[in-house]
């Protein structure tokens, strides 16, 4: 092995281990007795529940609009296009508070938008639709970006061909632009939908409750201390690590079909 | 039949200028012309990838300058073939037919014909990425032709193969044209290809079509210099018409008679290698020029030797001649030594600059 690989390599480990030792010391320092209590109290389990549901719906939502955006964004010319994808960034670089309380001036009921949601039935204040829209806006340009980059890397001349051979736009679409773009899409939606879990800032603002897991965690710990709040971040994070192993394998799966 | 009628289209800061163009019904058109310079902008367009500013095109007659590429019926076959990379061969032969709503029995049978055809039955279960060059040229020609287009679009097909492969193929490629009497417009820079293939020919720079003639008329009369380059004349030799011909650095050069110029006037002499004869034989008249040359550089191009001549005047000239005929040359072919040259008659053509 040569310097270079050796520098390269350790440099990467010391990443590693940033990430890796907070999550295996506050796996390893939770009491298994008070873990399992925790486990089976219908709080915890309901509030992960609702997480990792508000942040799926979430993802298919902006699934429904964003990838066709991407497809925009990857094939068309036009004017302001960098100023719409820098607009896709933004919710990345301010901070989540600041986004929540954004979403509360527009989906609040004393803007016409809210308005016009309660009038349809929907609101967005302590609602599941609220944390979902919350977690939607602060993750969807982890989704809009890998569609985008992946529908950029297919060789436009493949779409042309399937049109010259007798297919519309929309069938170029569906049978070879998405399902070339399948691995980026899908790592795009594995992302968005973690980083919908994760959310805090922008949910508290629009919803408290129904408390998600990150809320939950935060509740305990102000209230009782961290020797309540870390088991129920412990049991989030072992759910989401046995959940995108999964989806990350179903992923590689595809790759080498 | 394709027809091209003043077309202009505009590509960011490229554009291609009033192009016409017209390849009938059956026959094999070759568009030939340096890399970048529209060719395949011009294949686009008329496939309807993009849209035209003005001018019109007709396939069969039909105006389908606004129509959809799906409306068109013609077959593309690209440079890289652009196969789908997520679909077996089969699949990518039979796509054209099931956008076409055929039942998957009769794109099962015309897939297996097609694939019989172009003798590609084995690899029907593979996928692309798993082929050689010439078995995906294979495949997209046979995704092209399966769904019976009224024209085939080709943009350099030949150009990723390898040497071997790209001739065996390019015979294979006239076979299919002469079996299934298919209207093809082959787009290519490769001289070689485009004489083989072409029953017409069209040369094109600049996003400007320069002519258009059969490969014989192209060659035996250039519109101007930069076709004449482009066609593959080696030698472009400038000079003053005078009485006896054309002078020029070499020498002066007879004019035929057929090729009537004023006198005074400035012209090209366009000479192909192969009308430059070393030793000439004893029919003088035959030869527009006869002198004594020194060899400056010798080049071995595989069986082909191509020799650089010069005068003392710094006038030069290129020949090219085939080992078998360098071997029966009663003298060798050394740099410096001195050389009896002629230029024969066949396939010169003199033009004004």
């Amino acid at each position: 092995m040569n310097r270079f690989s050796l520098v390269t390599g350790a440099a990467g480990a010391l990443l590693l281990l940033f990430v890796a030792i907070p999550v295996i010391r506050m796996i390893f320092a939770a009491d298994p007795a008070i873990l399992a209590k925790t486990m089976v109290e219908p709080g915890v389990m309901a509030s992960i529940f609702l997480t990792l549901k508000c942040a799926f719906f979430a993802t298919m939502f902006s699934a429904f609009f964003g990838i066709p955006l991407a497809f925009i964004l990857a094939r068309w010319n036009f004017f302001g296009k960098s100023i719409l994808s820098g607009l896709i960034d933004l919710p990345v670089m301010i901070p989540h508070t600041a986004a929540g309380i954004a979403l509360l001036m527009v989906f609040g009921k004393r803007f016409f938008i809210g308005k016009a949601f309660a009038h349809a039935g929907i609101g967005f204040v302590g609602t599941e639709a609220g944390i979902s829209l919350a977690m939607a806006f602060v993750s969807l340009p982890f989704l809009v970006n890998s569609a985008r980059d992946g529908f950029s890397a297919i060789d436009p001349r493949l779409e042309r061909v399937a049109e010259t051979l007798g297919a519309s736009a929309a069938l170029t679409f569906f049978t070879i632009s998405l399902p070339l773009a399948f691995r980026p899409i899908l790592s795009g939606l594995i992302m968005m939908w973690a980083r919908g879990i994760s959310e805090f800032g922008a949910v508290i603002i629009l919803a408290y409750h129904p408390m998600t897991a990150p809320v939950l965690v935060w509740e305990r710990f102000t209230s009782f201390g961290l020797a309540y709040a870390r088991p129920v971040a412990v049991i989030l994070i072992l759910i989401c690590l046995v959940i995108f192993s999964i989806l990350r394998f179903i992923g590689k799966q595809q790759r080498g079909a | 039949m394709i027809r091209v009628e003043d077309i202009c289209v505009t590509l960011g800061r490229f554009s291609l200028d009033r192009i016409s163009l017209s390849v009938g019904r059956g026959e094999c058109a070759v568009l030939l012309g340096p890399t970048g310079t529209g060719k395949t902008v011009l294949l686009e367009t008329i496939a309807g990838i993009h849209r035209p500013k003005s001018g019109r095109i007709l396939i069969n007659g039909e105006d389908v300058t606004r129509a959809r590429p799906s409306g068109r019926g013609l077959g593309v076959v690209y440079q890289d073939y652009a196969l789908f990379p997520h679909m077996t061969v089969f699949k990518n032969i039979g796509y054209g037919l099931k956008m076409r709503g055929l039942s998957t029995a009769k794109i099962a049978g015309r897939v297996k014909d097609m694939a019989k055809f172009m003798e590609i039955s084995r690899l029907l279960e593979r996928r692309p990425g798993r082929l050689s060059g010439g078995e995906q040229q294979r495949v997209a020609l046979a995704r092209a032709i399966v769904t019976n287009p009224n024209a085939l679009l080709l943009d350099e097909p030949l150009s990723a193969l390898d040497k071997a492969t790209r001739s065996r193929l390019r015979l294979e490629l006239k076979k299919i044209h002469e079996k299934l009497g298919i209207t093809i417009l082959h787009i290519t820079h490769d001289l070689t290809d485009a004489f083989f293939l072409a029953d017409r020919m069209a040369v094109m720079e600049n996003g400007k079509i320069l002519q258009a003639d059969t490969p014989e008329n192209m060659l035996a009369s250039p519109a101007s210099r930069t076709v004449a380059r482009l066609v593959g004349i080696d030698n472009l030799i400038e000079g003053s018409i005078t009485n006896p011909g054309l002078e020029t650095g070499i020498g002066i050069i007879r004019i035929p008679e057929a090729n009537s110029m004023p006198a005074g006037a400035r012209a090209w002499a366009g000479i192909p290698d192969w009308a430059v004869h070393l030793l000439p034989s004893d029919h003088k008249k035959a030869y527009l020029w006869t002198a004594e040359m020194r060899i400056a550089q010798i080049n071995f191009t595989g069986s082909m030797i191509r020799v650089r001549l010069a005068n003392e005047n710094g006038g030069t000239l290129q020949t090219c001649l085939s080992r078998r005929e360098a071997a029966i040359l009663p003298l060798s072919l050394e740099p410096g030594s001195s050389v009896s040259v002629g230029i024969h008659e066949t396939g010169v053509s003199f033009f004004l600059s």
